[in-house]
């Protein structure tokens, strides 16, 4: 039996573009994606705008997203006051008000110094938001890689070994399928006292492995048929090595999809549960903010307009990314439904 | 087909054990005690004999004993269709469950009737025509509809009624729509409509798609050059065989009828089946725990195999040998 290392037919197909004209081609190629698909372009733009406000939120916010603005108090008496240092009894004959020459901000309008408004904390909204960006970002996006692979690994030993294997993991894909998502996450969010985010995103990565298995699955036992899966194993490649080198190179497409389209569904549960009061209590986050501003109601309302439009616009971003990726990668998906939740 | 369908729902049975030894085990490792919040209540000023206090509940609700034991118990007793009883008010776990159920249910009817009412003849409207003006501002409306959170969706509709005062929302009693219908669709509504919007967006954009694929075959060809109207041809030939995925979209929505929308139930304080949950996840009430999420992951188990099955009666071409 050859050994793994000097199979020969591997080492005849190893050709690989030269270093220097991937650049290139990856500058056309998305290119070539912007023009073909203009609402998939709009939404890569969508996705790049929020990770740039994710990753430069310190040059990019105004202010300090925990610093707390106090303005000059109108009810303050500076006269009532100043006697006051000499008979302290006035101090209990009048209101607190009349002796503190300035109070929190808390929510004050759209202005110059604050473009979106303070929040209930007197907090800069703007500098906020642009902050709440990171969690999302961390949450969605970390939450994709574990669900990709963890569903990776068990979608592809589920179909490549069939039988038993298989039918214990698709099992176990039901099970976690038949909990409605959000109460699933509760449960798992519950084992941790007061989750951080980090807990967070590997609890929501947890729920999405149902749905990256499915996928999977069906592209594994897709490619599992093709011819060039039978010439490996007649050389004598170990399952491990078609699985690697034959089989994930060809489920690539499909897998790329599912994580770029299941992004958004994490980023909306994440802001779900925050907006339930279970969200990282130490994290900025837009959900919460929703839920915050909800308590002015009905006089202010730019705290959860603004906090929600930004949950919208980023998960637009990577919805339209993803399906127009989904139009251009594997057209087969078309309509199968998004992945997450 | 009979033998097929037994082996599905055969197959269901160790789900439902996996589900069921996945919560117990979720339930019971969790660190905040239900015993240690009782004693907080019970004794807000603390000091007094705390332990034995502790002991003297545990033995009470039977969780002095070995996870283990308590595990088999578990299994046994529900097998005899005992779901336990809540801890904190020792009314039994179903009965719990079924006082939830017809909020969630009048909640759950309300937002499918106003995502099939909107999302199916949008889809068709936007298909039959195809890349004009309508068809963009209903897409783009339908892509909105996907992107933005429900729960956002809602909060705005509240802010709307509220701040141009349309009507009033008995957040309070809400009240079923038997018990008080104009103040019970007054409330409902609003969830029914945030909630229809989203998951009816998804099912426009599928109805589209599948409608456009099938308007392209040869025989819609033929019917058209037939000259049927154009009625008869959308109705009878084109939509039935769109709807096939349409409806595996629809059957999903159906399976959640019973889960309750945690996020809506909370936002507009209805005591449904997702607010219970919520308040027993809080409350660290165990078997109130176990017992919703059972009920519920078998219902969505068993809609899932009827969905199955109604997929090969409607589309011969894919029945299952």
């Amino acid at each position: 039996m050859l050994s793994a290392k000097t199979n020969p037919i591997d080492e005849d197909f190893r050709s690989r573009p030269a270093g220097r004209v991937l650049p290139l081609r990856a500058a056309r190629a998305v290119l070539t994606f912007a023009v073909r698909k203009p609402l998939g372009g709009a939404g890569a733009a969508l996705v790049v705008l929020v990770a740039v406000v994710a990753l430069f939120a310190p040059l990019i916010d105004r202010y300090d997203p925990e610093q707390v603005f106090s303005r000059s108090n109108p009810d303050f008496d500076a006269e009532l006051a100043e006697k006051s240092l000499i008979d302290r009894s006035l101090r209990f004959q009048y209101p607190p008000e009349k002796f503190e020459p300035v109070v929190i901000a808390a929510v004050d309008g759209m202005s110059a110094d604050h473009w979106f408004g303070t929040d209930t904390a007197g907090r800069d909204l703007y500098s906020r938001i642009v902050w709440g960006a990171r969690l999302s970002l961390l949450v969605g996006v970390g939450a994709a890689v574990i669900a990709i692979a963890a569903g990776l690994v068990l979608g592809t030993i589920s179909a490549y070994f069939g039988g038993l294997v298989d039918l214990a993991v698709q099992r176990f894909a039901d099970a976690l399928q038949a909990f409605p998502a959000l109460i699933l996450l509760l449960l798992f969010l519950q084992v941790f006292e007061n989750a951080n985010k980090y807990q967070m995103t590997v609890a929501l990565g947890i729920v999405g492995i149902a749905s990256v298995i499915r996928v999977v699955r069906s592209a594994v036992l897709r490619t599992r048929a093709e011819l060039y899966v039978e010439a490996a194993r007649v050389v004598g490649a170990t399952d491990a090595r078609v699985m690697v080198r034959h089989i994930l190179p060809n489920i690539a497409a499909p897998t790329i999809v599912i994580f770029t389209v299941s992004i958004g569904s994490y980023i909306v549960a994440e802001s779900s549960l925050a907006f339930i009061g279970f969200g990282d209590p130490a994290a900025i986050s837009w959900g919460r903010m929703v839920n915050e501003g909800r308590r002015l109601f009905p006089a202010e309302y730019a705290m959860s307009l603004f906090a929600g439009g930004a949950i919208t616009l980023t998960v637009l971003g990577f919805n339209l990314a993803g399906d127009a990726l989904r139009d251009v990668l594997d057209p087969r998906l078309r309509g199968s439904g998004r992945g997450g939740f | 087909m009979g033998a097929y369908a037994i082996r599905r729902a055969l197959i269901n049975i160790p789900v439902i054990w996996l589900i069921v030894t996945l919560v117990f085990f979720a339930t019971n490792v969790l660190p905040g005690d239900f015993v240690a919040r009782r004693i907080a209540q019970q004794n807000p000023a603390g000091g007094v004999d705390a332990a034995a206090q502790i002991a003297q509940i545990k033995r009470e609700l039977g969780t002095d004993k070995p996870v283990l034991e308590r595990y088999v118990r578990y299994l046994a007793d529900t097998l005899r269709g005992d779901l336990g009883e809540s801890y904190r008010t020792r009314d039994s776990a179903f009965a719990e469950f079924s006082r939830g159920v017809p909020y969630t249910l009048q909640l759950s009817l309300m937002t499918l009737a106003v995502a099939l009412l909107t999302s199916v003849p949008i889809g068709i409207i936007s298909a039959l025509r195809q890349d004009s003006p309508a068809d963009y501002g209903l897409r783009l409306l339908a892509i909105l509809g996907v992107a933005a959170p429900n729960f956002w969706v809602g909060t705005v509709l509240l802010l709307l009624v509220v701040r141009f005062d349309l009507w009033t929302i008995d957040l309070v009693n809400h009240p079923l729509v038997w018990e008080h219908p104009l103040r019970s669709v007054q409330l409902f509504i609003l969830p029914a409509l945030a909630g229809g919007f989203a998951s009816g967006a998804g099912i426009m954009r599928l109805t589209r798609s599948q409608m456009l694929e099938v308007l392209r075959q040869d025989y819609i060809r033929t019917a058209w050059s037939k000259g049927l109207r154009e009625r008869v041809v959308v109705v009878r030939h084109a939509m039935k065989n769109a709807m096939i995925p349409v409806v595996t979209v629809i059957g999903l929505t159906v399976a959640g009828v019973l889960s309750g929308n945690v996020v809506f139930e909370y936002l507009f304080n209805i005591p449904g089946v997702g607010n219970r949950v919520l308040t027993a996840i809080n409350e660290r009430d165990v078997p109130v725990v176990q017992a919703f999420v059972l009920i519920i992951a078998t219902f969505v188990l068993f809609v899932n195999l009827a969905i199955d099955l109604l997929y090969g009666w409607l589309d011969p071409r894919i029945r299952i040998p």
